[in-house]
């Protein structure tokens, strides 16, 4: 009786928390974090490079690495934040207009692994010096 | 052996000649915590002025509530959105600092700084090595997502800084603020992890006040009060029993939102409803601790409540069984929580006498580890807070009178010239004894 009182229990509570098994990241600072410095995430999961290619129809950016080159993928959820700190100005949201060929970007893939998805979660760039 | 000799005295000799004593030999885990202590209490990283602790002071359990920022002078930093022009609008609400602790967040984003924020208290930093790990990673604040980059508490700092410390509103690295380097996130992450407790209790203890007895019978009992199941050991994790055991500490939306009469809605000034964890929210919030939370008020995420008692009768209200975990409660045990007033004082009471303990176990150890040699300042006052906390956690109540007053005399020999850290211990043991059997630490 008591195992399955214990049972049902789980099933019910973990009905109630799998809404709440998403990573808990705190997305709304990230935008002021310049490329490079998001802790735990740059030079370990994240790709840094410039922008190759910039594909609007398929929405998908190639991005040359020290080590080769990445595509991600970006879709409705990719959060892009236009990195203005080098010169001094505030930091803004961006769209996929912003990602353009010759940009320094970061990219973290959804899953925090580039195999993962192919998907990017967020997309920091930085614009080409005007 | 008489080569050992020789060599002993020969390496005295050497040091005597260096005029250099011999060092004791450094633990790199204190020395992490030592500098992570420093940072957090002293390192402004070039923003407005504000460092962790001015936030969570080491005075004041690490937290903030109305009566502490009462203390404070009008150029504390905590004020700088009284003082700093460029900070004056959207960065903090002052007269909701002052008359609730509440602070201000951006956690739904800075595009709309005049209208999207939230308003919340101030977490302590205590315990969190036991509170932080879930099922689905880290969870940091009141929502489980307030940290950047992955979440952990290693990352928490930088977000704190681009929220709270900035010198304006454009929060640009470099300019408003510099952002912790690595190493300063190692160290910061080692300090808060030092604080507090360590592990979990293992409920049931055998408890000696009746009402502190009966509120455990309760808290425990999964008929009744329920509590347990999302505070399992009275701390931050859910029951393994029903959430599994890599559970962790688990989210939900218990209702506070939609309490009425909420003092920060009563003031009439704006305050948007907060969405909890996520962006936009689902309405959820973590599970704090409860053992260290009774001489921490107010209590929960937006300070609406001013007691313990507030707190527990909160689950018997329409806000939290008419809400999402309310109605999940109430289908897998068959109702939901109604205590009568008899069982609500008996809960608080049990969670007061629970907040005792903690003091005096933080007490002696911070005792302790002084060893033999005279305490420092800190010690002594860092030790006479945890007892006053104890003390007035108990009085207020009237719970264990026998106890305050022994409490009362390892404060006064704790701060007596020199401190008496010996008999300061006995009688922490001695007030502990009387409130539970069996506790050695």
């Amino acid at each position: 009786m008591r195992n399955t009182t214990q049972k049902g229990l789980m099933i019910a509570f973990s009905m109630l928390v799998s809404a709440a098994m998403a990573a808990s990241v705190q997305e709304a600072t990230e935008l002021f974090i310049p490329i490079g410095q998001s802790p735990n995430l740059s030079n370990k999961v994240t790709v840094m490079g410039t922008i190759e290619s910039a594909d609007t129809a398929e929405k998908t950016i190639v991005v040359k690495t020290d080590s080769g080159s990445a595509t991600a993928a970006i879709t409705e959820k990719t959060r892009i934040y236009v990195d203005r700190s080098r010169r001094n100005e505030r930091n803004r949201d961006g769209t996929f207009e912003d990602l353009k060929a010759g940009a320094r970007v970061e990219v973290l893939y959804e899953g925090r692994a580039r195999a993962a998805s192919g998907l990017a979660e967020w997309v920091k760039v930085e614009p080409p010096s005007p | 052996m008489k080569m050992l000799g020789v060599a002993a005295v020969g390496s005295l000799a050497v040091l005597l000649l260096l005029g250099c004593p011999p060092e004791e030999p450094t633990d790199p885990v204190d020395e992490l915590v030592e500098r992570g202590e420093r940072l957090f209490f002293e390192e402004t990283f070039e923003g407005n002025g504000r460092t962790c602790g001015t936030c969570h002071p080491r005075e004041n359990n690490f937290t903030l509530d109305p009566e502490f920022i009462a203390t404070l002078p009008d150029g504390d930093a905590l004020f700088v959105a009284e003082t700093n022009p460029d900070l004056a609008k959207n960065f903090e609400n002052p007269r909701l600092m002052r008359r609730l602790g509440l602070i201000l967040e951006n956690l739904d984003g800075f595009g709309d700084l005049e209208n999207t924020f939230v308003m919340r208290g101030i977490p302590p930093t205590l315990a969190l090595r036991t509170s932080v790990a879930s099922g689905a990673g880290p969870r940091t604040g009141w929502s489980g997502d307030g940290a950047p980059g992955d979440g952990s508490l290693r990352a928490f700092a930088t977000g704190a800084v681009i929220q709270h410390f900035t010198r304006t509103t454009n929060r640009i690295a470099g300019v408003d603020f510099r952002l912790p380097t690595e190493d300063e996130l190692d160290a910061m992450e080692a300090f808060q992890l030092s604080l507090g407790r360590q592990k979990d209790l293992v409920l049931p203890i055998e408890l000696k006040g009746e009402a502190g007895a009966r509120g455990q019978e309760i808290f425990l009992d999964r008929t009744l009060g329920k509590c347990s199941l999302c505070h399992f050991n009275a701390g931050a994790n859910g029951d393994p029993a029903a959430f599994g055991p890599q559970a962790g500490n688990l989210s939900f939306d218990t209702g506070v939102e939609a309490l009425p009469d909420q003092p920060a809605d009563l003031t009439g000034e704006l305050v948007p409803p907060d969405d909890g964890f996520g962006r936009p929210g689902n309405g959820q919030f973590n599970t704090p601790a409860l053992v260290e939370s009774a001489d921490m008020p107010p209590f929960f995420h937006n300070n609406a409540v001013d007691t313990i008692e507030g707190a527990v009768a909160f689950y018997n209200g329409d806000a939290f069984n008419n809400s999402p975990a309310g109605q999940v409660l109430a289908g897998a045990t068959g109702s939901g929580i109604n205590l009568d007033a008899t069982q609500v004082e008996a809960v608080a009471a049990f969670l007061r006498v629970l907040n005792a303990l903690e003091n005096i176990r933080q007490s002696i150890e911070l005792l302790e580890a002084s060893g033999k040699t005279r305490p420092t300042e800190r010690v002594v006052s860092r030790t006479s807070h945890e007892i006053d906390d104890a003390s007035r956690v108990l009085a207020e109540r009237m719970l264990h009178l026998d106890a305050v007053g022994v409490l009362r005399r390892a404060k006064a020999a704790i701060e007596g010239r020199p401190p008496q850290s010996a008999e300061a211990i006995g009688l922490l043991r001695e007030a502990r004894s009387l409130l539970a059997e069996g506790i050695e630490r």
